[in-house]
């Protein structure tokens, strides 16, 4: 379906090609997983099964692309519509219409199909990807998960063979992406298309993938294979598979029944052993106290009577469904959200917001440094020298936007630490960061809390709280349910344990790392 | 990175479109200095000839943007681009239609042909006066004046110097806004000076010669659209002061990423192999 001979692509002015010699060739029906950090030509090679590198992009493609015969060189993007359906990163940024039935027969209507047939498959498409609800509602008042199902459906309506999604999670929240993906492992099994999918969140997907392809960066030759083959090699991979490789198993297990079903020795050798506590080594002062906290907007209350401590050296790990009241709890102690009852002492505090962006005004990284030194009276240079610890070799003329997920959240982060703050405040700091990316946000913040200061994150990823918390605290309709330390909490969880503690329950062991050593 | 991109190339069959297209137009403006004086009525021939150039202007001005697309100059990217621009500038001309000279659209015109190009002004500037035409109602036998006027502003913007960066860019961009924000309303006087009656040494006169006719334009020119004009050019200059800056660096990002001038390259593979699709 999809080929690949020799392909190279060199961007305009780059020295090197952003993808070498790659020779793939997919199948019809499979789905296709292709993984690798930022930057190592995953994007580059979705893109070029549609054509649009370089035929949008420019740049010089050398090799041959074919896709269900037709080649990229010959046939432009708009000749191959009929063919491969494309969905970004950001749904909102692909929309044309306003509302969900234009948005779906918007494609249809620029391939020129007849209306009856039109009608048709909208019907279709909303009954497959249970859209059928929300037919008649503008884009902007939908989830983004839903936002997301949508610019599937509307690619999904123009009968595409092959279906290529460049991350279509990073951009949303993680109860939203578990919703497109589910949804996306239901079109695999049921319409058996063709699937091209770049994705960092390996855990949900992995399983499904009937081959991968990695790609290791800086021009190295891409590896690709049967899934437990290809991951056992990685230096990145989902829990499970590092809890495999820890214990040795080969094949690898993919999902978390595999490996329960493999790992009854495993947990009889680990049961007089103790599983490590993760608790914050030394606790210090208090540098945050909400007494009875009562907040919200408008009639409706938020936070309803929260009281809590955060000392430093914590790593504090807010969890709950969205809406529980996280960000506005995470508002009040920064001074943003005027609570409406109770007392907020805090020392001096930053917020990390949801979006990086939105703290981020500047042209270019430097500037943004710059008058970050000058808003808080710092010492020249205090601010890019914070950045290039977190973050090296970051191009000082680059514009904010134009950075990585990753290395736009490290600026907002080193704009947030570089008057230290006591406190440091993250509002879902993961959201589409790689494996390596995440990796050195653990670095950063278990550095932090070392160094003296306190950490409080409101996440939903269980995997990260895993690693780096040391007291988790659930909240549910603004109320705290559960604070404690990160065992005691998740564990027990089905919402909240992490892949490694389903494995082994009922032995506390929350990651790879702490079986491996334990071993 | 350069400071003017290409983004609408003008070809030499799109140039002489465009040519004859200001030609048409200029003639339209100017034939009041350039008739010789004819003892017919009061200027009664013309006042068929406005509607007869709306119907050839537009058709020109569409042959310029065809000739660009059959020359490939005018790809999906340009065109959502223009499109875009366009609206801006539409929507700002129905927020404010000239009321009292303020015209705001005149500094996004010149902003966008700066940065995208003269071909591209051009046909941003006559689609911005199309659709804020459209949106305001404003649909007349001004129209393709307008048009082919505020094409100019756009395609002039783009001709400036390569090598202006940073404030004297502004600063010169500003000044030549200032210019065109005059010229623009001198010229747009002259689709209807000549048919109607302003008082003695102010109207077109069909039996003087075209001296006198002049003379007879500057005073009528000093002495009615003079201050509107002066305040649209004013706008213009403490506009493009005020925004020219942020929006251009803006606007240099978009020309950047959609990599407008980075041409498309196909090499065969290194080792022809045998095809076995």
């Amino acid at each position: 379906m999809i080929r690949f001979d020799d392909v190279s692509v060199t961007y305009d002015g780059a020295a090197v090609p952003a993808i070498a010699h790659v020779d793939l060739h997919v199948p019809e029906g499979e789905l296709v997983l292709v993984m690798g950090r930022t930057g190592s030509g995953k994007s580059t090679l979705l893109r070029s099964v549609n054509g649009l590198v370089p035929h949008f992009s420019g740049g010089t493609l050398r090799g041959r692309v074919l896709v269900d015969g037709r080649d990229t060189a010959t046939h432009p993007p708009r000749e191959l519509a009929d063919v491969v359906g494309f969905v970004g990163q950001d749904p909102v940024s692909g929309f044309v219409t306003d509302n969900v039935e234009d948005e779906l027969a918007y494609g249809m209507e620029s391939l020129g199909l007849p209306p009856a047939t039109m009608r048709k498959r909208v019907e279709e498409t909303l009954d497959l990807l249970g859209l059928a609800d929300l037919r008649g509602r503008p884009l902007a008042n939908l989830s983004s998960g839903q936002q997301q199902r949508v610019a599937i459906g509307s690619v999904l309506t123009t009968h595409p063979r092959v279906l290529v999604l460049d991350e279509p999670t990073s951009a949303l929240d993680p109860l939203a992406a578990e919703d497109v993906l589910s949804t996306l492992q239901r079109l695999v099994h049921d319409l058996g298309m063709t699937v091209v999918l770049a994705e960092h969140r390996l855990e949900r997907v992995v399983q499904h993938a009937d081959r991968v392809v990695w790609l290791p960066g800086d021009a190295e030759p891409l590896v690709e294979g049967d899934p437990a083959d290809v991951l056992a090699r990685t230096p990145i991979a989902p829990p499970v598979v590092e809890l495999g490789r820890a214990a040795g198993w080969s094949p690898l297990p993919l999902t978390v029944r595999d490996a329960r079903r493999r790992s009854t020795e495993l947990r009889d050798r680990l049961a007089g052993v103790h599983p490590p506590e993760h608790v914050a080594p030394a606790l210090g002062a208090p540098v945050a106290e909400a007494k009875d906290l009562v907040a919200g907007y408008g009639k409706r209350v938020v936070v309803d009577g929260v009281t809590a401590t955060v000392r430093r050296g914590e790593i504090v790990a807010l969890m709950g469904r969205n809406g529980a009241g996280k960000s506005t709890l995470l508002k009040c102690l920064v001074g943003i959200h005027r609570p409406r009852s109770g007392r907020v002492e805090v020392g001096r505090v930053g917020l990390v917001p949801q979006v990086p962006a939105d703290i981020l005004y500047a042209a270019t990284v430097a500037d943004e440094c710059a008058t970050s030194d000058k808003e808080r009276r710092l010492p020249h240079g205090t601010t890019v020298a914070c950045f290039d610890r977190l973050a090296p070799g970051v191009p000082g003329d680059r514009h904010p936007r134009d950075l990585s997920e990753g290395q736009r959240l490290t600026l907002a982060l080193a704009v947030v630490l570089a008057p230290e703050p006591e406190l440091v405040l993250l509002d879902e700091p993961t959201r589409g960061l790689d494996y390596d990316a995440k990796r050195r946000l653990v670095g950063v913040l278990t550095g932090l809390a070392r160094a003296g200061h306190g950490v409080v994150l409101a996440t939903h990823d269980v995997e990260l709280v895993a690693e780096l918390a040391t007291r988790v605290i659930v909240l549910a309709d603004g109320q705290v349910v559960a604070d404690g330390s990160a065992p005691d909490v998740v564990v027990s969880s089905p919402a909240f344990a992490p892949q490694v503690a389903k494995v082994m329950a009922p032995q506390r062991w929350l990651t790879a790392h702490d079986v491996e050593a334990a071993l | 990175m350069s400071t003017t991109s290409h983004v609408v190339r003008v070809s030499w069959s799109a140039a002489a479109a465009l040519v004859v297209a200001s030609v048409v137009t200029l003639a339209a403006f100017g034939w009041p200095f350039f008739a010789t004086p004819t003892g017919l009525g009061e200027g009664a021939s013309h006042s068929t000839d406005a509607p007869w150039i709306f119907v050839l202007v537009l058709p020109l001005l569409a042959a310029i943007v065809l000739a660009e697309v059959n020359a490939g100059g005018l790809d999906a990217k340009a065109v959502a681009l223009l499109g875009m621009l366009a609206a801006v500038g539409g929507a700002l001309r129905a927020l404010s239609p000239g009321a009292a000279g303020l015209e705001p659209s005149f500094a996004v015109i010149m902003l966008g042909g700066r940065v995208f190009g003269r071909g591209f002004g051009f046909v941003q500037g006559a689609l911005t006066l199309f659709v804020g035409a459209l949106l305001t109602g404003g649909v007349g036998p001004w129209l393709p004046f307008q048009m082919i006027a505020a094409g100019w502003v756009g395609f002039l913007s783009g001709c400036l110097p390569r090598r202006l960066t940073g404030w004297p860019e502004v600063v010169v961009l500003s000044g030549l806004g200032f210019v065109l924000g005059l010229a623009y309303g001198a010229l747009m006087n002259l689709w209807f000076w000549p048919f109607g009656a302003y008082g003695a040494g102010l109207s077109y006169d069909a039996t003087a010669g075209p001296a006198t006719n002049l003379e007879s334009y500057a005073r009528y020119y000093l002495a009615t659209s003079l201050a509107w004009d002066l305040s649209r050019g004013v706008c213009t200059l403490l506009l493009v002061l005020l925004v020219g800056r942020p929006l251009l660096r803006a606007l240099r990002r978009v020309s950047r990423l959609a990599a407008f001038e980075v041409p498309v390259r196909f090499e065969a593979p290194e080792l022809e192999r045998q095809e076995t699709v």
